[in-house]
């Protein structure tokens, strides 16, 4: 693949300096900006409903995005994906239709993002289930062999586990977590939204029942995210979200559902922007995993190696980079991680985020205050690499 | 001490542009916390300070560097800085309303609300027009016999002393505002004329005969000679005319104004001017105290009115 080229796709790659916060939102190529203005231009209308012309030009658009998407993961078959609006979405969706009850069990690991955390405690307060929050390890991977013994309870409904982490980019072996559940008899559930753009996810070989995913991410626009879920447990789910679209009929005392993937996408939809988020998976299917995976460890493996010569410099996870996929995040003890943010942006424009990242129970437990997590994404060069490591050193003399 | 004068500046700069609002309500709600004996939670210093390093290293590692260590001693540099600035802005503003320059009475450095510094300005007695060289502390009205000048006494506790040149830029732009002083409020007013320009220097006596002939009259010519141009009043027959015209008898005047005893009071009345240590026209005294150049009418006014 030529580098020049694809960055040539993302107009807002000329001149707004090193993007370098791809875990928080990806940038968009030029294809998917005409595709979401095509939709404005020249069909703006409803999908799904009226009959004319436009209206089924809106429908068919739609159709062939969720076929799109459907085949990027594999799924069966497109009816299997839902349009969510991100992956905390999804997410919730599945906590709130799945029906559990008062000591059903739900495990995560102890780095799940908020979107991962947040409904398990609330099903926790307001129906009783038990919520157990697995250990990583000491590297922060998946601690699969304490897996198997939590595992050991027929309470347990439900694995729910960020597939790879927005923490600290590992990824979890998935295939042998689902097989270890499904013998188990539990149900998986995988917060896909740091995964599905980097890597290529195939839902019927990992057997996976259920998984989220958000569009931003993967440059699609924001406000656009996808739930896959088996069409079997689909069909048992109780939407939780109900209303306009929902129903195949009505009485003022009853209804009928509809059948997924439309009794759970409520309300009108984002038409524009489910139709980009296909033109974006489009995008990636022409790029191809090898080549972002290939970029994005590249780059990865340069910045932890210098970062290494940065005194009293520590990186979350692995000390492996080809263990962290697109992710460096990293503090300095006595340093505000914000402040380092700040000034890279200043120096050099370079973006990235810093916090908490939205994974605040994994720093609180572990008494840090923040880190400053480098993200890249295929469209990254290593000439950014190489002046992010250079404009970091500058920062940590200065500080 | 840095989220006061983010505060302060911030306040400032938020007045003309909307994009700093937001961040001077961070800095006051981080000022609103320090007062209220809260931590500051927001981050603003971080983060200002952050961005204010982060630009200084962009042109040099070492002031960075420095910037970043000593963050909270510059914040109080800068703070006691402002404080000193207020200070003397306050100060400044209050000597341009009482004496109509930043830096004093009848200082005349340089004042921003009087750039030219026009409320100083004299005609200097040399001669020309400008800021005149001398020491506007020294002048007095101390053993100055003002019996000896034209008077319009009205039994009042406060006396306005004009001394001015009908040629002066400066008393010429004074002049009506006195004028008006006078009409407005009940004040003993002496009128002084002192020559700083030679074309003028003949009507020394002139005034002297007038005032000596007739005292209500030459008030009129006074006016009229400051109504009319400089040019015009550099000429013995147009300044003929203008006595003619109040009323008086030209060649009594003209006989007057020859006349040994004429010569002398003139003479006389120089050298009770030179004794107010005076270096330029105008110079009013409003209850003795001496203002040199021509002041906003509100500082005149205040001075006889008091608060």
């Amino acid at each position: 693949m030529d580098l020049t080229k694809i960055r040539s796709d993302f107009p807002i790659l000329s001149n707004q300096g090193i993007y370098f916060d791809n875990a928080c939102q990806s940038l968009r190529p030029q294809q998917v900006i005409d595709a979401i203005t095509e939709y404005y231009r020249e069909y703006p209308a409803c999908g799904g409903r009226s009959m004319h012309h436009l209206a089924a030009k809106v429908t068919q658009k739609c159709d062939e995005a969720r076929q799109t998407i459907a085949n990027f993961v594999n799924a069966k078959t497109k009816e299997e994906i839902i349009f969510t609006r991100n992956t905390t979405e999804g997410i919730n969706l599945v906590a709130h239709s799945l029906g559990f009850k008062k000591g059903d069990i739900v495990i995560t690991t102890d780095k799940e993002h908020n979107s991962n955390l947040i409904p398990w405690q609330i099903l926790k307060e307001k129906i009783g289930i038990k919520h157990i929050i697995l250990p990583s390890k000491i590297d922060n991977t998946f601690d699969t062999e304490n897996f198997k013994k939590v595992l050991n309870n027929d309470k347990v409904k439900l694995v729910s586990l960020g597939f790879t982490s927005n923490l600290d980019g590992v990824t979890i072996p998935a295939k042998e977590i689902v097989e270890i559940a499904h013998r188990a008899g539990v149900l998986v559930l995988l917060d896909g939204a740091q995964a599905v753009p980097h890597q290529k996810i195939d839902v019927q070989e990992l057997d996976i029942d259920f998984l989220a995913f958000s569009g931003h991410k993967m440059l699609g626009p924001s406000g656009t995210g996808v739930l896959y879920g088996k069409y079997k447990l689909l069909e048992k789910l109780e939407p939780f979200l109900v209303g306009g679209d929902t129903v195949s009929e009505s009485t003022y005392t009853s209804h009928k559902f509809l059948s997924p993937p439309e009794k759970f996408e409520a309300g009108l939809q984002d038409y524009a922007g489910i139709i980009g988020l296909g033109e974006a998976v489009k995008y990636i299917n022409k790029v191809g995993y090898e080549f972002i995976q290939k970029q994005e460890l590249l780059l990865n493996k340069y910045i932890t190696s210098e970062l290494q010569n940065i005194s009293g410099l520590k990186v979350i996870g692995p000390s492996d980079s080809e263990k962290r996929g697109g992710i460096v995040s990293f503090y300095i003890p006595n340093k505000d991680h914000h402040q380092i943010a700040i000034m890279l942006d200043e120096t050099a424009k370079i973006m990235v985020r810093s916090g908490q990242h939205c994974v605040h129970s994994w720093f609180n437990a572990k008494n840090i205050k923040g880190s400053v997590r480098a993200s890249f994404y295929f469209y990254n060069t290593m000439e950014e690499a190489e002046i992010f490591v250079r404009e970091l050193k500058k920062i940590c003399f200065v500080l | 001490m840095f989220c006061i004068i983010a505060f302060v500046v911030l306040s400032i700069i938020g007045i003309f542009n909307v994009s700093y609002r937001e961040l001077a309500k961070e800095a006051y709600d981080c000022v609103f916390r320090r007062i209220t004996r809260r931590p500051c939670n927001t981050g603003f210093k971080e983060k200002m300070k952050a961005k204010l390093v982060g630009k200084v290293l962009n042109h040099s590692t070492i002031i960075a560097k420095f910037l970043n260590k000593n963050f909270e001693l510059l914040s109080w540099v800068l703070f006691l800085a402002t404080i000193g600035s207020i200070f003397w802005t306050g100060k400044g503003l209050f000597n341009f309303y009482m004496y109509g320059s930043c830096n004093g009475l009848n200082k005349s450095g340089f004042c921003a609300l009087d750039p030219k510094g026009e409320n100083n300005k004299v005609s200097s007695a040399g001669g020309s027009c400008g800021t005149g060289e001398g020491d506007e502390s020294k002048v007095t009205l101390e053993n100055v016999n003002l019996d000896i000048f034209p008077t319009q006494n009205t039994d009042s506790k406060d006396t306005v002393v004009l001394i001015g040149c009908y040629s002066c830029d400066y008393t010429r732009k004074a002049y009506p505002l006195i004028k008006k002083l006078i009409s407005e409020n009940k004040v003993n007013y002496i009128f002084a004329h002192y020559p700083v320009k030679e074309e003028t220097l003949y009507l020394l006596p002139i005034g002297y005969c007038a005032y000596k002939q007739d005292k209500n009259k030459y008030w009129q010519l006074n006016d009229k000679l400051f109504d009319n141009s400089k040019e015009d009043i550099a000429k013995k027959e147009f300044v003929d005319n203008l006595l003619k015209d109040v009323g008086y008898d030209v060649n009594s005047i003209n006989s007057c104004v020859v006349s040994t005893e004429t010569n002398l009071a003139v003479v006389e009345r120089r050298i009770e001017l030179e004794k107010t240590n005076i270096y330029g026209t105008p110079l009013i005294f409003i209850n003795g105290k001496g203002l040199v150049g021509p002041k906003p009418y509100r500082v005149y006014e205040r001075m006889v009115k008091g608060w």
